[in-house]
């Protein structure tokens, strides 16, 4: 054991946990402000800390803390004590599990160690995430079970008949990217992501096997619960669905684990097809060997995009009544946007002009990485948002009609397709 | 007799991939959003209690106002088909002679318990002599106790009407 291995561990642990359960109140967020400006409203906008809004971020812990503090009430009629509280956890720690072999960036390599950037340093790749993720429908089967509730146990009956019928055609999907790929370990295929198809367009998994991407991203929304497929609830059916008769933090952890698990999902969907960590064009080394380029071209965009931002906060972040405190909070934001600038650029500066250590290269190399990843995981969730707010609910025959007639028989193809030009090409 | 024929649709390849269908919601949602996003005084809801409503119409029915007559004085008789008419029994009325020749007769006592009006305006048009109106325009009104939500004479005719030309 030394000081840098247990560093790096611990970040990464870090990461895993800020990528997971910190992404869980911005996705709250992220979900009530897409809706509202979906359907031409505000969303929540007027919590605030000191005149602080963060665009309504301080309403997502609001409502945690009222969750934390809520009595936890239970009804006299769930015999079933240990599996009703047990049935939460379940649903929260798959989902959270499931986060932690997701790829933030290359291997990570400081002197002679090497570092593999994920929460738990282990190669199950993408079958870790599949037995996580399947783990997580044992929970919503055993909190409707446990609830002696006839909606209850109606909600986590279509949720499980809905993951046995959905997680079939994703795991062939999978397949036929671990026949592309050639590996199961998540580092592995976004280095072969980081290649060029013909020499100018990124071999990302969705070019490759466009139909395989689109069974997968269906599936996925099936598997983490989200509209259109999220027949788990349904307030005109069944009420909360298999959630009913949970209160306070218990269905506190029914919530975040909903958010966490289409994180994880979002997390697997932009590693297996939109390049992971990688930037298009620039793979890891790349990057490495072009580092002054990319050092100038940041000191060069940061500013521009700060300015956009800048802006944008100065004619949209203002409060109707003139001498509230909270008409202060863009004349602060603007301070800290100028001084992450100022951080940043001269931090390139020294490194510009001091001349820069492969490792320093390889850490910063790192960040770039893992800030890539989050923007990329931050435009999946939100694709996974803006579909919430655009379909319906699907009816559950049709839900079954789809899983079963056509996302079944598709994957299965696509697996002798994808095995045929593997074979035949000999690639 | 012409038959029209009504087209079916959804049979067709691209109705049955699904997919053509979501993308092109999928652009409506994302034009709302990005309209929205780029310029939040686009959108329309208001901030309301930092932001009052500005569309009230004449013809909104508030909270009740009792009117005057040219001198001041009030304009009721007392004459009860208000509390007639009213489907909820939400007016009190009780009545009193008048004695400044004006005329004859005149309410001691008018409650309305705003708790128990449904605001269908039955009063103000059952009213003969124009006495009760509701055009003040007070949509919200709050209070700590159930009593305070009955109005009585004086705080009726202090009401204004929100707009003039009437």
């Amino acid at each position: 054991m030394n000081t840098v291995l247990v560093a790096v561990i611990v970040i990464n642990i870090i990461l895993a946990l800020l990528f997971s359960l910190g992404a869980a109140p911005i996705l709250v967020w992220v979900e009530r402000r897409v809706a509202g400006f979906i359907q031409d409203r505000l969303g929540p906008n007027r919590c605030n800390i000191n005149g602080f809004r963060l665009g309504g971020l301080i309403q997502s812990f609001a409502d945690m803390l009222k969750l934390v503090f809520k009595e936890d009430f239970k009804a006299k009629a769930i015999k079933e004590k240990f599996v009703f509280t047990l049935a939460p956890v379940i649903v929260f720690v798959s989902a959270f599990l499931s986060y932690m072999v997701m790829p933030f960036a290359d291997n990570l390599v400081i002197g002679s160690q090497t570092f593999i950037m994920q929460g738990l340093p282990i190669n199950l790749g993408a079958l870790w995430f599949l037995a996580f993720a399947g783990l997580s429908i044992y929970g919503i089967i055993l909190g409707g079970w446990s609830s002696n509730n006839k909606y209850s146990l109606l909600g986590s009956i279509r949720a499980g008949a809905q993951v046995i019928s959905y997680e079939a055609s994703m795991t062939l999907a999978l397949v036929s990217l671990l026949v592309t790929y050639g590996s199961i370990n998540l580092v592995d295929m976004v280095n072969f992501q980081s290649k060029l198809l013909f020499g100018f367009i990124p071999a990302w998994g969705i070019v490759i096997q466009p139909l395989a991407a689109v069974i997968f991203i269906v599936t996925a929304f099936a598997e983490a619960n989200r509209t259109p497929f999220d027949i788990a609830e349904g307030e005109s059916e069944i009420v909360g669905g298999y959630h009913t008769e949970y209160s306070a933090m218990k269905f506190g952890l029914f919530f975040v684990g909903e958010y966490v698990a289409m994180s994880a999902s979002s997390a697997l969907i932009v590693t297996l097809f939109f390049g992971g960590y990688n930037l298009p064009w620039l793979g890891t080394d790349t990057l490495k060997e072009n580092f002054h380029t990319i050092m100038l071209a940041i000191i060069v965009i940061l500013p521009l995009l700060s300015l956009l931002f800048g802006r944008w906060i100065i004619k949209n972040n203002v409060w109707p009544s003139r001498d509230d405190k909270r008409n202060n909070e863009s004349k602060w934001l603007i301070r800290v946007l100028i001084l992450i600038n100022i951080i940043v650029i001269g931090i390139l500066g020294c490194f510009l002009i001091n001349g820069i250590t492969e490792t320093t290269t390889n850490i910063a190399v790192a960040i770039i990485q893992i800030a890539t990843f989050a923007i990329k995981l931050l435009l999946m969730n939100f694709v996974f948002v803006w579909v919430r707010w655009t379909l319906p609910r699907f009816r559950y025959d049709q839900l079954q009609n789809l899983g079963w007639k056509i996302l079944l028989p598709l994957s299965i193809a696509n697996i002798f397709l994808t095995a045929l030009v593997v074979v035949g090409l000999g690639v | 007799m012409g038959i029209k024929i009504v087209p079916r649709y959804g049979k067709s390849l691209k109705d049955r991939l699904y997919l053509p269908a979501i993308f092109s919601g999928m652009k409506t949602t994302i034009s709302h959003f990005a309209k929205n996003l780029k310029d939040t005084s686009n959108i329309k809801t208001e901030c309301y209690p930092e932001m009052q409503p500005t569309d009230i119409t004449s013809r909104y029915r508030g909270v009740h106002r009792l009117t005057h007559r040219d001198d001041g004085s009030i304009r009721c008789v007392a004459c009860f088909m208000c509390a007639t008419a009213c489907p909820s029994d939400c007016i009190f009325i009780e009545a009193t002679e008048r004695e400044d020749g004006i005329d004859e007769k005149m309410p001691a006592l008018f409650n309305i318990d705003l708790l128990e009006c449904v605001f269908c305006g039955g009063c103000a048009e059952a009213c003969p002599c124009d006495a009760i109106r509701m055009d003040t325009g007070i949509f919200s009104f709050v209070a700590t106790k159930r009593e305070d939500f009955v109005l009585n004479r004086e705080k009726l005719l202090a009401n204004k009407a929100f707009r003039d030309e009437l």
